[in-house]
């Protein structure tokens, strides 16, 4: 990276990888496919809408779904709030509740929140102190009014992987619960089969899979007749389930960005699990470190730690001068809160707020790694020496 | 956060964090790690040949970045100091000079009471 600065952070983002910029930049001037889409009576849509579609095959083919099947949005975001106030809207005269997870993104809690402002009732399921949920939790929890059940694939802050098919299996033999997954973190790291893992609803990102930012999709499953409510009105785009005009140059750097995640080398899965292990042989040879999840059931690129005996916005502050990495702590003005997730999972205020997310990617190497292990060790020892400890 | 430059500075060179005792040092704490603030001083304080002024400081803390750069600057600043004298600027001053948000007021009294629960201890013995 060109700042000198070890990047670990792409759980948080990835930069656009080459050939991806390549592709987008061809969608954009008047030598290029600029055209709207939408315009399919003259050349410059139809070409513009064979890219678009292009694309959509991509992405279909990346996570097991049918081209027919994927939805275009902004992001992961605006996808979970599609799913979850699309179906809420829909099935609102048969349903009133949705089970979900107390270690969801934020866009799923928010979502989840306001619905019961409008009157919906929501389960908040707490994980495990590994970050599993058992899925007989979440059977137990669907109510023959539950529309539906919210489960994240890959947690963003910890990268635990949750039994989707299990989950799936649990909703499917309830009456009208459908099964809704944020799978933002999971292209590229793990195996995704949509057509098999049993559900309705996924939510996909770009720019953490070396794509754009501001580019996403909501993969709605056909053969189970799932139906959502639209949250954008307007010229009917997207099988009148997102309008406005498509963002080719966005939706071609996601496909672009979906079809090298699935040609991955196949030494590469487990080369950014050496590096992570590597990684965390280093940082827990500190001693009072403690990692966050299981290891055993998380994705190959996300290590957690919660460190004791040091201030958490020392902490980040400190070592963020050396190392680029993510703080699970929500950092407003000038207040922090530990980070939910790790609370949901039992950990204290001090120690869920004192936690470090490292995650690796594709130009992730070995000098990273041994860069973040001489910062962290540096920085704690400082921080445990100007404390007393 | 974004850090001021002199907040950045200050706490990535906290020269006088540690802490010291002995029959001329006398330490005050406030504040607790469980609550996140926590900070010791401990006050070198002469006998009267140097006027019982403060000779030498070294602190503690478990702290945000602003508290700890406050800290030192404190340690710093506060040879010569009488005892009397609370802090070398007052909390408000304090604030404005590292530019800490004010949400934050209250993790710079804790630095004030350490401070004065150290100055106490040292004008203690001596009253005694």
């Amino acid at each position: 990276m060109s700042s000198g600065v070890a990047y670990l952070d792409y759980a948080a983002t990835t930069p656009v990888a080459p050939e991806v910029a390549l592709r987008m930049s061809e969608c954009l001037t008047a030598e290029g496919v600029f055209g709207n889409p939408s315009s399919v009576n003259h050349e410059f849509g139809v070409r513009a809408a064979e890219r678009v579609e292009s694309a959509r095959a991509q992405v279909a083919a990346c996570v097991g779904a049918e081209p027919g099947e994927v939805i275009w949005t902004s992001g992961a975001t605006e996808a979970n709030n599609l799913a979850i106030f699309g179906a809420a809207h829909y099935y609102r005269g048969s349903a009133r509740h949705i089970v979900t997870a107390r270690t969801e993104h934020k866009s799923v809690l928010d979502s989840c929140r306001e619905l019961e402002r409008r009157g919906w009732r929501v389960t908040y399921l707490s994980p495990g102190p590994d970050g599993v949920l058992e899925p007989g939790r979440i059977a137990e929890a669907i109510l023959p009014e539950t529309a539906l059940v919210s489960v994240m694939h890959v947690n963003n802050e910890i990268g635990t992987i949750q039994d989707i098919a299990e989950i799936g299996a649990i909703c499917a033999r309830s009456s009208q619960a459908r099964l809704h997954v944020d799978a933002a973190q999971s292209v590229g790291k793990i195996r995704l089969d949509f057509a098999t893992l049993g559900v309705d609803l996924l939510s996909l990102s770009a720019h953490k899979v070396y794509g754009p930012k501001g580019a996403g999709a909501l993969i709605v499953c056909r053969r189970r007749g799932v139906q959502l409510a639209p949250l954008l009105h307007g010229g009917g785009q997207e099988r009148a389930l997102r309008s406005g005009t498509i963002a080719t140059h966005q939706v071609v750097g996601m496909g672009a960005a979906f079809a090298l995640a699935g040609a991955e080398p196949p030494g590469e899965i487990g080369r950014i699990h050496a590096l992570r292990e590597r990684l965390w042989q280093g940082i827990g040879a500190l001693g009072g470190v403690w990692r966050n999840g299981d290891p055993l059931r998380s994705v190959p690129h996300i290590l957690n730690v919660s460190v004791e005996g040091v201030e958490g916005e020392s902490l980040i502050a400190d070592v963020g001068v050396r190392i680029a990495v993510s703080t699970g702590s929500a950092c407003t003005s000038a207040q922090r809160e530990p980070s939910y997730v790790l609370r949901a999972l039992g950990r204290d205020d001090r120690l869920a707020e004192s936690s470090l997310r490292f995650s690796l990617g594709r130009y992730s190497s070995g000098a990273d790694v041994d860069a973040a292990i001489d910062a962290v060790t540096r920085t704690v020892k400082r921080l445990r020496g100007i404390s007393g400890r | 956060m974004i850090y001021s430059e002199l907040t950045r500075r200050y706490f990535e060179h906290a020269a006088c964090a540690g802490a010291a005792t002995g029959a001329d040092w006398f330490r005050g704490e406030a504040g607790s790690r469980e609550r996140g603030t926590w900070v010791q001083f401990d006050l070198q304080v002469p006998s009267a040949e140097h006027g019982g002024a403060v000779w030498s400081v070294r602190f503690l803390a478990f702290a945000c970045p602003h508290v700890i750069a406050v800290c030192q600057w404190v340690a710093e600043q506060a040879s010569g100091l009488a005892l009397e004298a609370r802090l070398p600027q007052n909390v408000q001053a304090l604030r404005a000079r590292f530019e800490v948000p004010v949400e934050k007021l209250g993790r710079l009294l804790v630095v004030e009471d350490a401070w004065g629960a150290a100055a106490g201890a040292a004008i203690l013995r001596r009253n005694a």
